[in-house]
């Protein structure tokens, strides 16, 4: 006779390899569940019966064209719970809802409060709040927050460090303070990390184990995902490659307080090199791009030069991880026509050859992948069992 | 001795030495022996290594026909699909030659080929100061440049088990220009005679020659090693930025001198604005067999049916 300890180990095991099946493979019968899972007709009732009591599982219709009885068929339901996802850049704030079967339901998106600070922080919660009702669900439905911020959030603090480009955050504790606004805990990673999970999810690096996110836009910054997991180093600031000693001098002080490479290659230091080329009257890298393809020689010079900058750092790279793939991303790095460039750079740099994508979900890779991690935050908060270090794979992309 | 305590050989093979060991389930050496590398290369260095288990046996007293590991460190990229290595210049014919087919012919199938330096790496973790390190790094410097990562606590060996090969690292000369070099032809022993002959030095051949010119006061010995280092210090940056590591140890024949480590230590700050910590190899040129036969002691554990 099991323990009852060892019984409800059992238990949770079964519900949890139910619940893996109605994630993959919804909608489905009681019966191809019990032949999926491998569990008796009987458990697969109690286990089926619970979910429906608790709101996690709903009938979607029955099976037909087969011979004999029809089955009903089961799908996960909306009202199982539901996720947040958040990507605060330094331009754009994007929010994105999703259901614990991983449908995307909503996203919204509006220009970052350029106050920064507790502004922000009030607007995210404005927006979150906003999407949520708008999609009748109940903020308090919303049972697993997560955050894609640039920078690098202290373990310890709660605060996040090295992100120069959004103004006032260094100094609140926004873990606990979104958390408060929300009414949920929130949890918060790197841009960069969660733009790779997301193109990983939904993007350009399904399937793929060694992958490398090299992300160009306000800022320069690097995601490392390595035999399914993430690289985040000893204190969170793995992929912090703006600081790489390339293309000046990194003795300079702006090197070393801001980064040697993202001084030169980050938004600010494309407009500075272009002007200092003797190009005039812009207010933002965008421009210097777009004069780059009318024409404008001082633009192109600057873009090509950041290109074979982004070139070294991605030969920089291979040279020392060794990915199996190279995902360009960012509001630059995903430009088609700079990303050739990066690509014909490399040609001459990297010491092999590597394939080269660029980002699929361009500016939502944010979120999208923000909310992978919220959704396996719930499955684990549901169907985690301590016995079992992995997380439950998460389901394909589908529509909502 | 018995066969329990000595039941993974161990190697570590070099472009000039071979040193190989036995070990016992813990990973401690018990015998070593170190040898020049057959310079024939290919088939000759492979049989090596096999009879320096039988010599290990035999000088021990006991008859170990087939150690329930084997662990060989080489000194190149190993592909983890195939078990074929490359990018080894030191070893002649061994790209062309199956090395790992060879010793399971030989030892039977328990056998593994790993990097020379990500072996050290390991070692460093088991028996050196790397200890209870989960992300760190060790930077061999000698006649090449390697690196050997391991990150959330296990070998980082890339797509094509090519990661580390920071020979390879491109440099600018100066970073303003685009006249482009690699870590290796900066650092590399030949780099630094040869950055000591262009400066106006006299009496060197050998890198250890510039250290013992050094001792004695020699001007241009002194500014090479602050040139070597400055760019150590930048790869040893590239890496902080890359993978923001607990560690980094310096190993090598040029990498564990205070002489050199010590003046990278110095201009770390200057570069850098969160702290580093890089560190001498404790295990020195043993590390690798050290890391090998401590790896040969983990593969049993993972394989218990056949420990």
């Amino acid at each position: 006779m099991p323990s009852p300890q060892m019984a409800s180990v059992t238990r949770q095991l079964s519900r949890r390899s139910v619940f893996e099946a109605l994630l993959h493979r919804s909608p489905i019968s009681r019966a191809d569940l019990a032949k999926v899972t491998g569990l008796s007709k009987q458990t697969m009732s109690e286990v089926i019966d619970a979910f429906e009591q608790q709101g996690l599982v709903h009938r979607v219709g029955r099976t037909s064209g087969n011979v004999g009885r029809t089955a009903v068929l089961y799908e996960l339901s909306a009202e199982g719970g539901h996720v947040l996802g958040i990507d605060l850049g330094a331009r754009r704030l994007t929010v994105a809802l999703a259901d614990i079967a991983g449908r995307v339901l909503a996203e919204a998106d509006e220009p970052t409060d350029s106050r920064g600070g507790a502004w922000v922080l009030d607007q995210i919660a404005r927006l979150s709040d906003r999407l949520a009702r708008e999609n009748h669900t109940h903020p308090s439905r919303i049972r697993s927050i997560v955050l894609a911020t640039p920078g690098v959030v202290n373990p310890k603090s709660g605060a996040i460090e090295m992100a120069p480009n959004i103004t006032g955050l260094g100094h609140l504790n926004v873990v606990g303070l979104l958390g408060e606004k929300l009414g949920s805990p929130v949890v918060f990673e790197n841009d960069i990390n969660l733009a790779l999970l997301g193109e990983i999810w939904h993007g350009c690096a399904q399937n793929v184990a060694n992958v490398a996110f090299l992300a160009l836009g306000s800022g320069v910054g690097l995601g490392l995902y390595v035999n399914g997991q993430l690289v985040r180093g000893e204190n969170g600031a793995a992929g912090e490659i703006g600081y790489l000693p390339i293309g000046g001098d990194p003795l300079q002080a702006e090197s070393r307080l801001q980064g040697c490479l993202e001084y030169q290659v980050g938004a600010a230091g494309v407009v500075r090199r272009y002007r200092e080329a003797g190009g005039s009257d812009v207010d933002s890298a965008r421009q210097v791009f777009e004069r780059a393809q009318t024409g404008d020689s001082s633009a192109m010079n600057v873009v090509d030069e950041t290109a074979r900058l982004i070139g070294l750092a991605a030969a920089t790279v291979i040279a020392t991880v060794d990915p199996q793939l190279l995902v360009l991303g960012g509001s630059v790095g995903a430009r088609p026509d700079f990303a050739d460039k990066v690509a014909r750079a490399l040609l001459q740099l990297a010491p092999r050859q590597v394939e080269i994508r660029t980002s699929a979900l361009g500016t939502r890779a944010g979120v999208v992948g923000a909310l992978s991690v919220a959704l396996r935050r719930l499955h684990d908060e549901f169907f985690g069992v301590a016995e079992l270090a992995a997380t439950l794979p998460l389901p394909p992309p589908r529509a909502a | 001795m018995t066969r329990d305590t000595a039941c993974c050989f161990a190697a570590d093979l070099g472009g000039t030495k071979l040193a190989a060991a036995m070990a016992d389930a813990h990973g401690r050496i018990v015998a070593e022996l170190t040898e020049p590398t057959d310079p024939r290369g290919g088939a000759y260095v492979a049989e090596q290594i096999a009879a320096c288990a039988d010599k290990l046996a035999r000088a021990a007293g006991i008859e170990v026909t087939r150690p329930r590991h084997v662990m060989v460190g080489v000194p190149g990229a190993i592909d983890p699909r195939t078990g074929r290595v490359s990018q080894i210049p030191n070893i002649a014919g061994f790209e062309e030659f199956d090395v790992l087919g060879y010793l399971r012919g030989r030892f039977g199938p328990d056998v593994s080929i790993e990097n020379d330096v990500n072996l050290a790496m390991l070692g460093e973790q088991a028996f050196g100061c790397a200890s209870g390190c989960h992300n760190a790094a060790f930077l061999a410097l000698g006649t090449g440049a390697g690196l050997g990562l391991l990150i959330n606590d296990k070998l980082f060996r890339g797509a094509s088990g090519a990661a580390g090969e920071i020979a390879d690292l491109p440099f600018a000369r100066d970073p303003t220009s685009q006249n482009q070099s690699t870590f290796e032809l900066e650092v590399g022993s030949l780099a630094i005679v040869d950055r000591y002959r262009r400066q106006g030095g006299s009496g060197a051949v050998t890198v250890r020659d510039i250290f013992r010119l050094l001792e004695q006061g020699d001007e241009v010995a002194a500014s090479v090693l602050d040139t070597t280092a400055r760019w150590v210090a930048l790869a040893v940056v590239t890496l902080q930025s890359l993978l923001d590591l607990e560690l980094i140890v310096f190993g090598g024949s040029i990498g564990v001198r205070p002489e050199l480590y010590e003046r990278v230590r110095l201009v770390l700050p200057a570069l850098f604005s969160r702290p580093i910590t890089i560190a001498p190899s404790r295990l020195g040129d043993r590390a690798g067999l050290i890391g090998a036969a401590w790896a040969a002691a983990q593969a049993l554990r993972q394989n218990p049916e056949r420990a």
